[in-house]
């Protein structure tokens, strides 16, 4: 593609000066100003407790500026694979050998049992065959046998639990730390915290699954009631960043000459408010969009990958779909390597037909998971593998998660399993986690997690404590609430940090 | 006051709010002893009773009962050791001193409460009471937005600037800050201002000149009237409503599907701000439209997110039910009072005296609310153009005709609304000669005991509840109605004692709110006059229909909840404890009504409760909301919490002040807005001085009028104004900004291409929960999912990609190019000019001229629409 940097667009480059310029000047006032408003909360709540809130200072000049965690981290960023549908613990990492021995008896009360749609029929084993893997031996299936060969640098927790059973709010849930609409994201969350250790790209990118966007779709990247400036912005390797670049039949020259004017304009309407932050921020805004342009693309040319690479995530496999997350992994790797804090990779779309575009096993698990499993393997194992070979574990957090489990059972007159939120698996691996280490245990049937049960909240807490932040601290006021990620609850899982 | 309710709701509705006006406990004298009622216990009530109270005995310690806190839980002995502060471990813990630090969460004891307890057990810890039984502590607040309304007059400050009671708190405030106010804006400033504050759009160039070259006295005050008076001003400040009650056109979560026919609450919100609608009755109409003959305002109790995906599963139904009456409740009291009882779902507030209780008492006003479409039934508003009457109500309806002498009254039914078999809760006929509340004039003749003697077609065969008797009894509702025998028609007759003269007939189907079915929508009233011939007097025809043509509309529906509401323990409806009966808040008195009050008079109470003049936040929160949309900050700067988290008011006396003015001027929210824009305080000039900066960088206290960036919605329409493609259509069925989808779980992908249809304000755009617009929505704009008071104002590269890179706003520029040439000719100098005209309203100056003219001859007059639509001059209510 031609170089879209216009001569304007490096002139618009080289006036970081003036901004650092502004940024002492009036405008410096009116952040100190805003900084102090921050901290108002702190007050208002009386006595300097732990809980007391902390509201990142943010520069309105420079909102995604890197900002210090509360404590040391053990990760810098963070690379999350939703898997959305809810895929079966039961199928993939949670192995009950007993599921085995009792396939097609009934569960112990399962027949008083009503789950999401309705009454289950008997016991069915897991549906792939599970074998020792890694040096750890730890089992796993195959239908993801990749990711099972990455065991040794994993860390599994199989005692989660939802507080819910339906996929809006279950995803939700998983994203925001909240079943309703309208809450920010995770990702927004560490953006609003850190900033980023790369200002050329966005702070939080959110890869969404070639088939579509996942069940609660913006959801999982929204700001809610966090400003704007702090949403994840969603692309992939077939569909660039919207409007990253002007229209056909606006030529490189007519578009440099409209940015001039409009520099022009907006310089000498500053002028009359000298400092004035939001007014510069908005300028600053085009010039970091004039980054944007050149480093989204950039970023995002996966064919720059060597054919080596592309064949080892799968990225020329002959199903499309299979290859267009294998380049979305590409991406999402070639954002962790250039430092972009918050990445999140999407495995499975919204629904589309039952299990038709993601992991919602209800019917026909077999026929769904054997078109699934393989999309997601090859290219999500070699990304961690490729991660971890480039040295990029040693700063980046791994989280491999889905909404909630399925059952132990198949519904009734069916040959597939129902939602499942008492017990389910996700798992963690790179900077400061334990591994091969499994954490928590559901019962002899993976129904309901019996052994060190778990929240969402708790695993939230644990992730944001690996990157240096107090889960009972990081806050934003909004409508008379202190809010967090974690609402009011949640404890970090130590048992599952690196010592 | 008048009336916003008809007179027999006000008559029904025995609730008379009790304001607590509790005093601030000021005369704390040292030597006062220290009582556990009054001192000691709401300190315990607020800070221990959550883990060690009725629901929770951490430690199997409780500290409300005296028997229990005296002997000790599981773990350091007794709590409290009468007598003996120091050693009571309750004392050490609270005090940080012990092994442990309590509350753990939450606020902790100020060093005078902790020294309040101190006294009391050094004193011997007289617990009044049965040792053996529980305590409640008494609420009571000293907050100040719980404090009635007192008269207040603007201070005296004798200053020139000083011409409105605004200016008069503004300046004095001012002075004790040592700032001094801005001059006077110039004239093009302020009709801009003026424009995009109030309408959300910028001024014509003729408009812009014609104010300037005005030099008379008043031709600033004319200008506010004439944008009063426009319609786009209730387009732009009905999304500052919508905004606040989390209003979008699809139900959320992954299914988010369309509400075709939720519009019409839009429209309605727009119409009550053009119509200067008092602000107890729009409050009133959104609460209990259904009896106000306003069904679409209801819309405001299901304006939010809907889980649709329903399943078998118990628990889950359970949840999603309280999920949606929380939502009501919260969005109600944040709203309408600004005040966060969300937090009181799982526990007592930690900051506010909002009991759990009061989260269930709100709640069950709401327990008969469901989201659903209804039939829409014009309002009164509307009806004034065809001639007909309103139509019928279930609650009550008046015939009036001629007076006739009359022997009986029949009542004849042709059909119902639901088919069933018809219900008339009371059938009364009225004497000529006065209103029917004036009974010393006017006499219900049919009444049983005035000698009105029942027939009818046949009777209902339960005869329970519903008698033939009941018909003339004088008792209203349901357990004192007739039913007739037959589906769908029957009727009714009263013979009187003797013929008498009347003028009215009076008849309800359940005028206590709880039913609306069984109810007569075809009918004919016919009397039986003194010469042996019935004469027909009113019939259905006379109306509206009852359901106009069958359109349905997006609003409540309601029912008479089966069971009573329950307080949730932790907010787990698996979990229900005790019942609690429909109520206000605890703190600011009590609606009365009973456990299984009739669905419809819960929200008439509340209504009443919180559109009453003595409901200390009601005023308040609305005054606030008004003047933030003209600053950009409120007074108070979290304007949906008036509670202990949030801030007090910049100007506590000027936040009363309007809101004893916007109750004496009879809730007008225009009335408002001109004490508010006429003031030299909104008309002064924006530019910062830097001596003024360094005290209040904020501009809080207002030495000059602080600039805001526009919000989405303004920003799309001025870009469509100036580009000269705007559709002024206003009402009805929204555009959409997203590609059609039928998919059971909706799939939006944004537009590609936009063309005239899409081209109407932004308020007018189909809100998709959730998905904000791909191109406007950057703008900070709320996606619905939960309510948005206040809106956020960052700026990012993707709002620049948007704006300088969408095709839209290319094609825009292109539009706003032609215009420029069909306006100002082929010549780039009076282009340029024109253009300068339409977005900033100035001209340009020589540099831009140039430069402009440049940028032209190289590249074109849409390449340089482009940078104009682009601009900070343009983005910034100035």
């Amino acid at each position: 593609m031609p170089n879209p940097l216009s001569r304007s667009g490096l002139d618009l480059l080289s006036r970081r000066q003036f901004l650092g310029h502004t940024g002492v000047g009036l405008g410096g006032i009116a952040l100190a100003h805003l900084l102090h408003s921050e901290g108002k909360l702190a007050h208002a709540a009386g006595s300097s407790t732990p809980a007391d809130p902390i509201r990142p200072p943010i520069d309105p000049l420079r909102p995604h500026a890197p900002r210090a965690p509360h404590f040391a981290p053990r990760a810098k960023n963070v690379l999350m694979i939703f898997c959305s549908g809810a895929l079966s613990h039961l199928d993939t990492f949670d192995y009950k050998p007993e599921l085995v021995r009792r396939d097609g008896q009934p569960m112990p009360g399962a027949n008083q049992l009503v789950t999401f749609q309705g009454e289950n029929g008997n016991l069915a084993r897991p549906r792939y065959q599970f074998r020792p893997r890694g040096a750890c031996g730890k089992m796993t299936s195959d239908l993801l046998p990749r990711i099972g060969e990455l065991a040794d640098d994993i860390c599994f927790i199989h005692s989660l639990t939802s507080k819910t059973n339906t996929h809006g709010p279950g995803e939700n849930f998983m994203a925001t730390g909240f079943t309703l609409d309208g809450f920010p994201s995770m990702g927004a969350w560490v953006n609003y915290a850190l900033g980023s250790e790369n200002e050329q790209l966005p702070a939080f990118v959110a890869i969404p699954d070639p088939r579509g966007v996942p069940q609660a779709g913006t959801n999982h990247w929204a700001p809610g009631f966090l400003p704007a400036v702090f949403q994840g912005t969603s692309f992939n390797a077939s569909r660039p960043v919207r409007f990253l670049d002007a229209p056909a039949g606006v030529s490189p020259q007519s578009d440099a000459a409209s940015r001039d004017f409009l520099k022009l304009l907006n310089d000498r309407h500053l002028a009359q408010f000298p400092g004035d932050t939001q007014l510069a921020a908005r300028i600053a805004s085009y010039e970091l969009a004039a980054k944007l342009q050149l480093s989204l693309p950039d970023v995002a040319n996966i064919d720059a990958e060597s054919a080596h690479t592309l064949n080892s995530y799968g990225a020329n496999d002959a199903n499309p779909v299979k290859a267009g997350f294998a380049r979305n992994c590409i991406l999402a790797r070639r954002l962790v390597e250039r430092g972009v804090r918050f990445v999140q990779l999407f495995n499975g779309s919204y629904a589309m037909g039952e299990g038709v575009g993601n992991w919602d096993g209800h019917k026909q698990i077999d026929q769904q998971y054997a078109i699934h499993g393989p999309i997601l393997d090859q290219p999500a194992a070699t990304l961690v593998a490729d991660l971890k070979q480039r040295g990029l574990l040693e700063d980046t957090l791994v989280v491999f998660c889905t909404e909630f489990g399925r059952m132990p059972t198949f519904q009734k007159g069916a040959s597939g399993r129902d939602h499942n939120p008492k017990g389910f698996t996700a798992w963690l691996a790179g900077a400061g986690v334990r591994a091969p280490f499994s954490y928590g245990a559901t019962d002899e049937f993976g129904y309901q997690a019996v052994e060190n049960v778990s929240t969402v909240y708790d695993f939230h807490a644990t992730i944001l404590h690996l990157l240096g932040l107090d889960h009972t601290r990081l806050s934003f006021y909004h409508n008379g609430i202190e809010r967090r990620l974690t609402d009011v609850h949640g404890d970090v899982i130590h048992a599952m940090l690196k010592a | 006051m008048r009336r916003i309710l008809p007179p027999h709701l006000i008559v029904l509705c025995t609730a008379i709010a009790v304001i607590a006006r509790t005093s601030c406990a000021a005369d704390a004298a040292p030597a006062k002893p220290v009582d556990f009622t009054h001192d000691v216990l709401p300190i315990l009530a607020r800070a221990c009773f959550d883990c060690h109270g009725v629901d929770a005995q951490e430690s199997a310690l409780r500290l409300d009962v005296q028997q229990v806190t005296f002997a000790g839980g599981e773990l350091f002995g007794p709590a409290i050791i009468p007598g003996d502060a120091a050693g009571s471990p309750l004392v050490q813990f609270i005090s940080g001193a012990g092994e442990l630090e309590m509350p753990p969460s939450g606020a902790k004891l100020t060093a005078e409460e902790v020294a309040v307890i101190r006294r009391w057990i050094d004193a011997g810890a007289e617990w009044p009471g049965p040792p053996d039984q529980p305590v409640t502590a008494p609420l009571k607040s000293d907050h100040w937005s719980l404090q009635p309304l007192a008269p207040i007059e603007p201070p005296t400050v004798n200053d020139p600037w000083v011409t409105t009671a605004v200016d008069a708190f503004i300046l004095a405030k001012l002075h004790d800050t040592g700032l001094t106010p801005s001059p006077p804006a110039d004239r093009r400033t302020l009709i801009r201002r003026l424009y995009f504050d109030m309408l959300g759009l910028p001024p014509t160039p003729e408009e812009t000149a014609a104010f300037i070259a005005d030099d008379r006295p008043q031709a600033y005050a004319e200008l506010v009237e004439r944008v009063l008076a426009s319609p786009r001003y209730g387009e732009r400040w009905a999304q500052h409503w919508l905004d606040v009650v989390r209003y979008a056109e699809t139900s959320g979560f992954e299914t988010n599907v369309p509400r075709e026919n939720a519009w019409p609450y839009r429209d309605y919100v727009i119409a009550a701000f053009n119509d200067d609608k008092p602000y107890d009755q729009f409050i009133a109409e959104q609460l209990v439209g259904d009896a106000l003959g306003e069904t679409v305002a209801t819309g405001f109790l299901v304006a939010g997110p809907w889980d649709q995906v329903k399943s078998p599963d118990v628990g889950l139904t359970l949840m999603q039910r309280q999920d949606e009456l929380a939502d009501m409740t919260n969005t109600t009291a944040t709203a309408l009072l600004g005040l966060t009882v969300g937090c009181a779902r799982c526990h007592n507030h930690k900051f506010d005296p909002i009991l759990q209780k009061d989260f269930y008492a709100l709640q069950a006003v709401f327990a008969g609310v469901n989201h659903g479409e209804t039939p829409w039934m014009k309002s009164d508003r509307e009806a004034v153009d065809d001639g007909l009457r309103p139509a019928v109500s279930s609650l009550q309806n008046e015939e009036h005709f001629k007076p006739i002498e009359a022997r009986a009254v029949r009542f004849t039914i042709a059909a119902t609304n639901n088919g069933s078999e018809p219900c008339l809760d009371e059938l009364e006929a009225w004497t000529a000669g006065g209103e029917s509340d004036v009974p010393a004039k006017s006499l219900n003749i049919a009444l049983a005991e005035h000698g009105g003697r029942p027939s009818s077609s046949g009777n209902y065969p339960d005869t329970s509840k519903h008698r033939l008797a009941n018909l003339n009894d004088g008792k209203y509702g349901n357990d004192w109605s007739w039913i007739a025998e037959t589906h769908g028609t029957g009727w009714a007759q009263v013979d009187f004692a003797a013929p008498q003269v009347i003028d009215r007939v009076v008849w309800g189907r359940d005028r206590l709110g709880g039913y609306a079915d069984r109810l007569a929508v075809d009918y004919t009233i016919e009397v039986l006059g003194s010469d042996g011939e019935w004469h027909e007097v009113a019939t259905s025809a006379m109306r509206r229909p009852h359901n106009e043509s069958g359109v349905m509309v997006y609003a409540g529906t309601f029912a008479q909840p089966a069971e009573p509401t329950r307080r949730l323990h932790r907010g787990d409806p698996l979990s229900p404890k005790e019942p609690v009966a429909p109520d206000s808040l605890t703190v600011l008195g009590t609606l009365g009504l009973a456990l299984d009050a009739p669905e419809q008079q819960r929200r008439i109470a509340l209504a009443r409760w919180i559109a009453s003049p003595d409901n200390p936040l009601t005023a308040r929160v609305m005054v606030n909301r008004v003047w933030q949309h003209h600053f950009g900050v409120g007074l108070v700067d979290t304007p949906s919490d008036f509670g202990a988290n949030g801030t007090r008011p910049t100007h506590p006396e000027l936040l009363d002040w309007l809101a004893q003015q916007f109750i004496a001027r009879d809730w007008s929210v225009k009335e408002l807005h001109r004490l508010i824009v006429s003031s030299n305080a909104y008309q002064q000039a924006n530019e910062p001085r830097e001596q003024c900066v360094a005290i209040d960088a904020g501009t809080r206290l207002l030495w000059r009028y602080p600039p805001q960036r526009l919000e989405s919605e303004a920003i799309h329409d001025s870009v469509l104004q100036i580009a000269g493609t705007l559709d002024l259509t206003m009402g009805g069925p929204g555009w959409s900004a997203f590609e059609p989808n039928d998919n059971y779980v909706r799939v939006y992908e944004p537009k590609a291409e936009f063309g005239p249809n899409e081209w109407r304000r932004m308020i007018y755009m189909h809100r998709v929960r959730m998905r904000p617009d791909a191109i406007f929505g950057a703008f900070d704009a709320p996606d619905g999912g939960q309510v948005c008071p206040k809106r956020g104002t960052s700026i990012t590269a993707i709002q620049a990609l948007n704006l300088f890179n969408s095709r839209f706003m290319i094609d825009q520029a292109a539009r706003f190019a032609v215009r420029l040439q069909t306006e100002a000719g082929a010549e780039p100098l009076a282009q340029i000019d024109r253009a300068f005209q339409l977005a900033f309203n100035r001209d340009p100056d020589a540099t831009e001229l140039v430069a402009a003219q440049q940028l032209i001859a190289t590249h074109g007059l849409p390449a340089f629409c482009r940078s104009m639509l682009n601009a900070n001059e343009l983005m910034f209510i100035p």
